[in-house]
Formats: structure tokens, sequence, C-alpha cells
């Protein structure tokens, strides 16, 4: 009837696999003590070994497994640090490290270069003392000598711990780094870097390198860049719209180097052998050496092991004439890789990698019965089967990594795959040949360039769809449990009722938590979160009943990191926000409408109030906001206006002629229920005196500090005019201007304001309700509370 | 017959594709103009290298929006300081000094040892950080080195 027992049986590995990675799972959640749990690990074999004697094999199984989770659980231990690792030292700001490329430098914008070292010493004036770790540094500008992997260097650079943002929902990079083992970034420019040795790559990186410089002389620069992703999964060169097109048509996985490549590079070796009348043995042996030389070429990433131990382990049947066994095979994948690698676990690409497999080998079958039942044709129903399966289970990890569901996705990938898979072989095909004959070759090259321009082609028409892509909130644990266990039981229900009930069930389950956030009733509670978006400011106000106001939008745009993408689009993406009323923009320095490029271009904006200054010149924020067509609503000061239930007074800028930038700023004011909050900007001292002079309600319970805390903003005589209660800064850690001043710290600690600041406490949450204030700091978790009416500060729990 | 029958068609598919090759050489040889228009076809415009003195994209209509004005208005006239206007050729240092967060890349370039490569890349730094808070903070433009900086501080300010 179904084919799960009998894959069970056949795939021993899989209890193992699941057991090792649960380990790892719940190994986040306490404080483990290695010795306590090797002791542990241990008791229970030697309990299963008794239990086993005793005859009580099943028992005895579920202990032997959980002894293995338990060995999970001690592999994530981190090992200690070495004596003279780097992170062991109080470094300076600035440092001088003799250190080795540990990979080829990544160019991922104009002028800037991720290269990743392995320190051997550290220059202390004319000492030379011995270290060690693993440093990620960011080169600014061109390096004096090009650079490669293997190459040592003599660097200069500062060097300090990553904090990445921190956000609700945010992305932990500090802990994506350590699991690479990074405990350091760096930063310093191209003319501080020195070789000390000539660049002379080892084989494989002068083989991706080869291909790489073929492929673009070859090809036109976009369909090059496609070549190069498809193949070698180099997308640095690919320019970022077609980046944005192949995410939106749900395609992205192709430009990844996966099962995909090493089947079709393992297929093509073997069909080609194969009619030349190689013998089979013999071109299985040569089909596992090329893989292996592969998958060293294109570099270990979790999807291209993962792929090349479930590929060597087929090859290896067929070398043993043994049946191969896909489940077996992929457990023994997840095993050798996260014995390796713990910590891939919580990587994506391993979770995306390893659930598209998981979902093609086990819904593959059964979705292609269920279709040809229905009178598909056969090839359309394996086809469409083998996107279903993947996509069903890679659904919940998009949402929960990326916020994406791509609706086309399904469809997209019947067109695509194929042409993908004619453009890598042929590519492949091509660039073997480019070894013996560069004018046959170059044919190829240009047949190529035909079928990488219809690849081109379907992906754009596929992301020019409406609504080709939609972005919602993570799913809780619930919301994915329940999916997956529905997706674990529906191959089995077609015999039973009551499993069908259940699968039913729990489809329904998912589709009631995944509506909550729009089904829930509105809090009564205004919640204000300043978020950690680096040097800037950008601020959601979340009124009650549900109106939301965005006030500035951090940096972002252009070709760098764009923080407004990476940073707040998710954050927003994270809340249920259908729209946004409202986005008011202070002033349009970048490190305040920057990332309002990516608001304008996700979100569906209500309103955008600005202070009327124009902008210095054409930003990617004001190409964003007129391609939106968002209504403009310019503000003076004087002007009141209700949103929801709170009322919002414009103090700033005033009427008079246009003064500096930065003292022109918008400046608002929000009351609800007698909590007042007052954004100020970026005023310098003299906007400060101006707003002062002006009058209006000054005084206030939380003020949001002008300009990131500099020592020509928070003057004495505006702070006594507002007396807050909370002063919050907006800042990013280690900005070169010097923010926040310890003078305009002083001066706000002496006004007796309790001061926070996004470069120490990540984001900050002010939460009330009218009667008590919460303040929530993201980085440390602490939460205060401050009650309204009787004034007393507590500190809950 | 020499081959097997998988053999012929590989053989059938490897000569096709290689005469498609052929033609598709040919064709890019004889009209790169189109090929290269089919090569960028799904690239935004912006992709192709502007003009050195095109103009900013003008703003949409605002007419029938809520009265809001345009949102780029020229008003580079009214904030760049007096004097500071960029004249033609070969600079003699600048009468007044200027202000590095407020001049254009050509008024930059005006300063001794700063070269319009240079001038750009101050005006890029800007952009990245959003403002200089002391004529020191140059340093962080690459090239600028503590002597070229000692060199025009006299010439530059920095409004806050």
């Amino acid at each position: 009837m179904t084919d799960r027992p009998r894959a069970l049986e056949a795939a021993p590995l899989l209890p193992l696999a699941v057991a090792f990675a649960a380990g790892i799972a719940a190994a986040a959640w306490y404080e483990n003590t290695p010795p306590r749990l090797l002791i542990a690990a241990g008791a229970m074999l030697l309990v299963a070994a008794l239990l086993l004697s005793a005859r009580r094999p099943r028992v005895a199984l579920t202990m032997a497994l959980a002894a293995i989770a338990l060995c999970g659980a001690l592999r994530t231990a981190p090992a200690p640090l070495p004596l003279d690792h780097l992170a062991r030292r109080a470094l300076d700001a600035r440092v001088t490290l003799e250190a080795r490329l540990d990979q080829e430098p990544v160019r991922w914008a104009l002028d800037r270069t991720r290269l990743l070292v392995e320190v051997d010493a550290l220059h202390l004036g004319p000492e030379r003392l011995p270290a060690s770790g693993r440093v990620q540094l960011t080169v600014y500008g061109e390096p004096t000598a090009p650079l490669g992997e293997g190459q040592r260097i003599l660097v200069d650079a500062r060097v300090y711990r990553p904090i990445g943002f921190r956000n609700p929902g945010g992305f932990d990079y500090p802990a994506h780094l350590r699991r690479d083992g990074i405990l350091l970034v760096g930063n310093t420019r191209g003319d501080r870097v020195t070789a000390l040795t000539p660049d002379l790559p080892p084989w494989r990186v002068a083989a991706k390198r080869w291909a790489v410089t073929v492929i673009t002389t070859r090809l036109p620069e976009t369909s090059g860049a496609l070549l190069a992703g498809l193949l070698l999964g180099e997308r640095t060169a690919l320019p970022r719209e077609s980046d944005e097109a192949f995410r939106r048509a749900g395609v992205y996985h192709i430009l990844a180097v996966s099962g995909f490549n090493v089947a079709l590079l393992a297929g093509a070796v073997f069909t080609g052998l194969a009619l030349c009348g190689v013998p089979r043995r013999g071109t299985a042996v040569v089909a596992a050496a090329v893989l292996l030389a592969f998958a060293a070429v294109v570099g270990a990433q979790p999807s291209v092991l993962r792929a090349t131990v479930m590929g060597l382990l087929l090859l290896a049947a067929l070398l043993l004439d043994r049946e191969s066994q896909l489940p077996n095979a992929l457990a023994l994948a997840a095993l050798a890789l996260l014995i390796w690698r713990p910590g891939d676990l919580w990587e994506p690409g391993f979770q995306l990698s390893f659930a598209a497999t998981a979902g093609i080998v086990y819904l593959t079958p059964w979705l292609t019965r269920l279709l040809v039942d229905r009178g598909w044709p056969n090839w359309l129903a394996a086809a469409t089967a083998v996107s279903l399966g993947a996509q069903a289970a890679v659904t919940p990890l998009m949402l929960l990594h990326f916020n994406q569901l791509s609706l086309v996705g399904i469809v997209a990938n019947l067109a695509v795959v194929p042409l993908a898979g004619v453009a890598t072989t042929l590519g492949m095909g091509a660039l073997l040949v480019e070894l013996a004959s560069a004018t046959v070759a170059d044919l190829l090259f240009q047949a190529l360039w035909l079928v990488l321009l219809a690849l081109r082609a379907a992906v754009h028409v596929a992301a020019a769809l409406p609504a080709a892509m939609v972005h919602l909130p993570a799913p809780g644990p619930a919301t994915v449990t329940a999916w997956y266990v529905a997706l674990l039981l529906a191959p089995l229900a077609a015999g039973s009722r009551r499993l069908r009930a259940v699968v039913g069930l729990l489809l329904v389950v998912v589709g009631v938590l995944s509506a909550w956030p729009w089904l829930r009733p509105t809090e009564s509670m205004l919640r204000v979160t300043f978020l950690d978006i680096g040097q800037g400011d950008a601020a959601l106000i979340e009124l009650p009943e549900g109106p939301r106001l965005l006030v500035d939008g951090g940096p972002g745009g252009g070709r760098r990191f764009d923080v407004g993408e990476r940073v707040l689009a998710p954050f927003l993406w994270n809340r249920p926000l259908g729209r946004l009323d409202a986005v008011a923009l202070s002033h349009w320095d970048l490190d305040h409408s920057g990332g309002l490029a990516a608001v304008f271009t996700h979100f569906d904006v209500g309103e955008f109030w600005e202070s009327g200054r124009p902008p210095p010149g054409p930003s990617d924020a004001v190409t964003a906001l007129a391609r939106s067509r968002t209504p403009r609503r310019v503000l003076t000061a004087g002007r009141r206006l209700w949103i929801g239930r709170a009322l919002i007074t414009v103090l700033g800028p005033g009427a008079g002629p246009p003064g500096a930038a930065n003292d022109d700023s918008l400046v608002l004011r929000l009351d609800w229920r007698g909590v007042s909050l007052l954004l100020a900007g970026d005023l310098g001292s003299r906007g400060e005196a101006q707003l002062v002079e002006r009058g209006g309600p000054l005084r206030t319970l939380a003020l949001k500090v002008a300009h990131h805390g500099s020592r020509f903003s928070s003057t004495a005589p505006f702070l006594e005019a507002t007396q807050p209660h909370l002063a919050v800064i907006s800042v990013g850690a280690r900005n070169p201007f010097g923010h926040p001043s310890p003078d305009a710290l002083a001066r706000l600690v002496s006004s007796g304001a309790r001061v926070y600041r996004t470069d120490r406490d990540g984001a900050v949450i002010l939460e009330t309700d009218g009667r008590r204030l919460r303040v929530t700091t993201w980085a440390t978790g602490a939460v205060e509370e401050l009650d309204l009416v009787s004034g007393d500060t507590t500190a809950p729990e | 017959m020499p081959y097997t029958l998988p053999q012929l068609r590989l053989l059938i598919l490897l000569a096709m594709t290689l005469l498609m090759g052929l033609g598709v050489r040919e064709w890019r040889a004889r009209y790169p103009d189109a090929a290269d228009r089919l090569e960028r076809f799904d690239r935004e415009e912006s992709a192709v290298p502007l003009e050195p003195d095109a103009p900013a994209p003008a703003p949409p209509s605002s007419a029938s929006r809520r009265a809001a004005p345009p949102i780029a208005t020229p008003a580079v006239s009214g904030l760049s300081p007096p004097g500071s206007a960029p004249t033609g050729t070969a600079p003699p240092p600048p009468a007044q000094p200027i202000d590095v967060n407020r001049a254009d890349a050509a008024e930059l370039a005006r300063l001794p040892g700063v070269s319009s490569a240079l001038a750009q890349r101050i005006v890029e730094e800007r952009e990245r950080r959003g403002r200089f808070d002391s004529p020191e903070a140059l340093r962080y433009v690459l090239g600028m080195g503590p002597k070229k900086l000692a060199a025009i501080r006299p010439f530059v300010t920095v409004s806050d």
C-alpha cells in the first residue's frame, strides 16, 4: 500500500541521523557541561547493553538513540580557545596581523572585498607574537596586489567582535560567524594589505578561476555571470536585478551548486562513457572521481557536500551491485555533515538542501501517483511532483529565514529547471572542450548563450507576474511542526480515514495559526521600537487599534550592504503589517532616508510626511518614493494631526528661511493617554534653541535624542524645556563621528533622564497602556517597568 | 551500422548544437547592436552608463496629489556657500573655505592636492556616512593621508 515501512527498514541510518540532529537542536536550549553529558551517554549505552541481554531490544534501542542524541549535544560544546587566540586578547583599536587567506577573496560590492584569514602572528611594535584565530576582514577600496587563497599577508586592521543588528526576529550574525569559527571581524583599507608570498593558489582554486575566466570571456556579462552561478555557484558578478528576479520567481536554488549539478555531472559522465563503450564499473569509478574533483573546486557548502556524499554512495552501490536506498544515503550525508560541523544544522543552506531532498525523496512517489490517477501525462506528473514535493518541504524554512513565499515557484520551476539542466550540461561540456579546442568551445558557448537567454526570459516573465512572491511573518514552532507532521502523514493517509482526518485537522491548524496575526484582536497598547540599524535612525510606532507610523528608515540603499533591505524590511515583515499608515522622514541625510528605499519598494505606505526641505540629490529612496506614488504631506511647526487616537504635534521646522539640514529636521511629538514622546531628528544646538524659542508643548516622558547624541545637540536649555524621563539614543557602535559624545551623555544624565542606546542595548522597545511603561532592551533581554502614576521603577522578575 | 542508436542520437545532437553555435556567432558578428540589446533585455536602464551631464530624473507631477511640492527642486544654489560656484579650469586654492559636507565633487577638486577622483571619493564617503563630523573625519576617505589633510585643512570647514 505504501512505500514508507519498506523505506524505513531500508534506511537504518535515518533514526541515527534524526537522533543526532535532535541532540544538537536540544543543546541550544540548555547549558551543557561536557563531562556530565559524557557520563550520561556512557551510562545510557551501558543500560542499553544490559537491556539487550535481558531481551528488551525495543527499550534498548530507545536508550541507544538517546545516547546518540547526547553525543550530538556533546558535539556542539565549543572547544576551549587556544591560549594564543586573538579573541583572548584585549586588542588595541588598530593591530598588525600576519595571516593566511583561508578562502578566495569575495568582492561583494564595488569597493568592498571580504577576506577570511587564519591569523599566525600579531605584530606589536618590533615584537612578533604567535597568535591564532579566524578573522573576517572587510577591505575598503582596491587591494594593492591581487590576492588569492593560501597567500600570506601582513595587514593593518581594526579588529573587533561582531555584533550584527539586534532586533526582534533579526538574524543572529555573530552566531552565524561563530559556527564558522569566526570570533572576530575587522576592517581595513586596500593599501594596508601587504602580500608576503606570491599568489600561488592550490589547483582547485586555479581550476575555478580558469573556469570563471573562460565563461566571462566567452559570454556577454549578464549571461556569463548567470552561467558562473549555475555551474560554480559564483554569484558575485550577477547584477542585482537578476538576483532579485530569480528570488521572486522562486528558482533561486538553481544559482546555488546543489544535488542538481552533481546529478547532472554524474549523469553526463556516466552516459558519455557508457556510450563510448566503457564498462559499467569503470564509468562508476570515473564518475566518483569527477564528483570529488567538482566538490573540491566549488567548495565545501552544505548542499554540495550533501549531494556529493549521496552521489558517491549511489555509485558505490552500483559498484558493489547493491540496491541503492535514497533515504539511507540522505541520512548518511546528514550524519556525516553534522558530525563534521554540528552548527550547520542552524544554517539556512543546510536546512533547505536537506528539506528539499527529503521532500523529493519522500513525497514525489505519492504525488506522482496522485497526479497520474487524475489523468495527467506521466512526464508532466513526475516533473510537477518533484517541484511540489520540494516546495512543500522548503516553504516553512523560506518563511522562517527569509519571510518569502514564492507563489509562482512551482510553475516557474517546470520551465526553468529543464533549461538550467541543458545550460549546465552544455556549459560543463563546453569547458571540457575548451581544454582541447578553443574554436569548437566558442561555438558551444554561442549555442549556450541562446539557452541562457531563454532561461533569463522565463525567469523574467515569472518574476514580473503580480504577487509572484509575497512576504509573510515567520511561522512559529507550532505551525512549522504541524506542517511537517501533516507532510509526513499525507502519503500514508490514502488508505485510512482516521489518518486523513488527522492530516486535515493539522492543515486547519496550520491555516489558523498562520492567519492568527490578522485575526487576533488589536491590543490597546502603544509600542515604540527604536531599531538597531547601525548608525542612523529608525523607529516604528504601533498605536493602539492598529495604526502604524514609521519615523525614518535608517541607512541603506545603494550598492553596499542595504540595511533597509536586510534589517528594516525583515523586521516589518515579521509584524503582520498590511501597510504602514504613515512614514515620516526627519530629513534626507542617508542615515535616515537610505532604508526607506526598501520600505517604499516592499510596503504599502498610506502617506509620506516630510519637512518640505528638498533632498540634496537623487537617491534610491527618492526614486522608490516617486515610483511608489505615495501621497506626500508637508508638515511645519504648529500643525496637529490625529493618527488613530494619538495626537501628533509638529514642533519643527519653523516657517522661516531654510537653515542647515539638521536644524530643519521634522520634529514630531506624540501624545496618547498622557504618554508623550518627542522625536528630535538630527537637531543641532541652533535647531534646539529655535524649538525652545518657538514654544509649544515640549515637556515629554520619552525623548528620541537629537543627532545620535552628538555633542552639539541635547543642550542644557533644551533638556531643561523637555525634562525627559527616558532618553533613547539611536546610534551605531564604532561610528566615526564619536557619537554619542560623553558631554551629551553627561548632560542627559544630569537632567535626570534614564539613557538607552541602540549601540549597546540593541533595539529599545517602549510599551505602555497609559498606566505602566515597559522598556525592553533587546540585546540584553532586560525589562524595566515604570509606573506612570506613582513614578516607581521596577525590574520584574 | 558503425553506431548504436543512442550514440547516433548523441552525435546528431552535438552536430546540431555546433551548427546552432555557428549560426549565433555569424548573427552576432553581423548585428552586434541587436545582440547587445538582447543581452540586456532584463537589465534596468540605470545599468547603462550615464552621460556625464545627464539631468537628474524629473520628479513625477504631483498635481493630482495632495498639495505637496515636488521632491527634487533645484536647491544647490541655495545651499552652497557663496564664492564656491564651480569655475572653469585649474584651481587656485579657494578664497573662502569649502564646506566638505555641502560641496560637490567639482568644488572639492579645487582644494590643493585633491584630484577629481579623490573628490569623487570624498563625496561617496560623505554619502555613505551621512556627513563628516570634523575635518579629521576626512581621513576615512581612501587616499586622504595626514599630509594631504594638513594641506587642505585651512581651506575646509564642516557644517554640523
